[in-house]
């Protein structure tokens, strides 16, 4: 078994930070310039309106790539691939197995696909967590693409990447019988 | 793979399916499936304990060592 995991970029978590701290400054300092009709309110009303958005789609199998689209900063992303020498239909019902007694629930199995689609509760460090699993043939055994991707969050604090080296330790123990 | 899982064969001698072993010693099919393809990380003695009562065989039964030819 290898995996090759793609980290986000702090980069970009500082760059995001900046921008709304500017922003942020921004509203504060002309917040005496500002009332209801000004067009900048719209703002924060915006970010709320997205975040129920989120929160409403989060479960639907529909937005996935508008979860995992490299264009939606509001979502933080964790890439990662692993490849087993075991078959991808063994390994999508050993991982179906695996996410039954994880901390992530499972949303929805599409077989012809061969993709899941799980998803992690909300908690004081993150608005939850959406993981998508697609399976890939490879010459011996399989090939899994994950994609966690957080709820509201530019940056997810290592979250996504901690739940995801859970999950990956878990695969591993549950291949010893 | 030097250790080869001779599951199937001792399945076929003693005409159990996989679900009824997968029952009998309380491993899930998926798991016994990849153990068959000799594909599993590891096995623990309960486990093998338990499939050589239900087969009423022996572990060498189960498992055999082949040499890797150069």
């Amino acid at each position: 078994m290898k995996y090759i995991t793609h980290k986000p970029k702090r980069t970009d978590f500082i760059i995001w930070f900046a921008v709304l701290a500017v922003l942020f400054l921004f509203l504060v300092i002309s917040r005496q310039y500002l009332n209801e009709r000004n067009p900048l309110m719209l703002l924060p009303i915006s970010l709320l309106a997205l975040f129920i958005f989120n929160l409403l789609v989060r479960k639907s199998v529909h937005f996935k790539a508008y979860f995992t689209s490299p264009y939606n900063i509001f979502t933080s992303k964790v890439r990662s691939e692993i490849s087993f020498s075991i078959s991808n239909e063994l390994m999508f019902d050993k991982v179906i197995e695996v996410l039954s007694e994880s901390q992530f629930t499972l949303v929805n199995e599409n077989r012809e696909n061969l993709s899941l689609f799980a998803t992690a509760k909300i908690s004081w460090l993150s608005w939850g967590e959406n993981l998508y699993i697609h399976f890939e043939d490879q010459k011996e055994g399989s090939i899994l693409k994950f994609c966690s991707a957080s709820l509201f969050q530019i940056y997810s604090w290592g979250k996504n990447q901690r739940n995801f080296q859970t999950l990956i330790e878990e695969i591993e123990e549950s291949l010893t019988v | 793979m030097a250790i080869i899982v001779n599951l199937d064969i001792m399945l076929a001698k003693r005409k159990m399916k996989l679900k009824d072993l997968s029952e009998a010693v309380g491993v899930s099919t998926v798991n016994l499936s990849i153990l068959k393809q000799s594909k599993v990380k590891a096995i623990r003695f309960s486990t093998l304990n338990s499939i050589c009562e239900v087969l009423d065989c022996q572990p060498g039964d189960i498992l055999e060592y082949v040499a890797n030819e150069i």
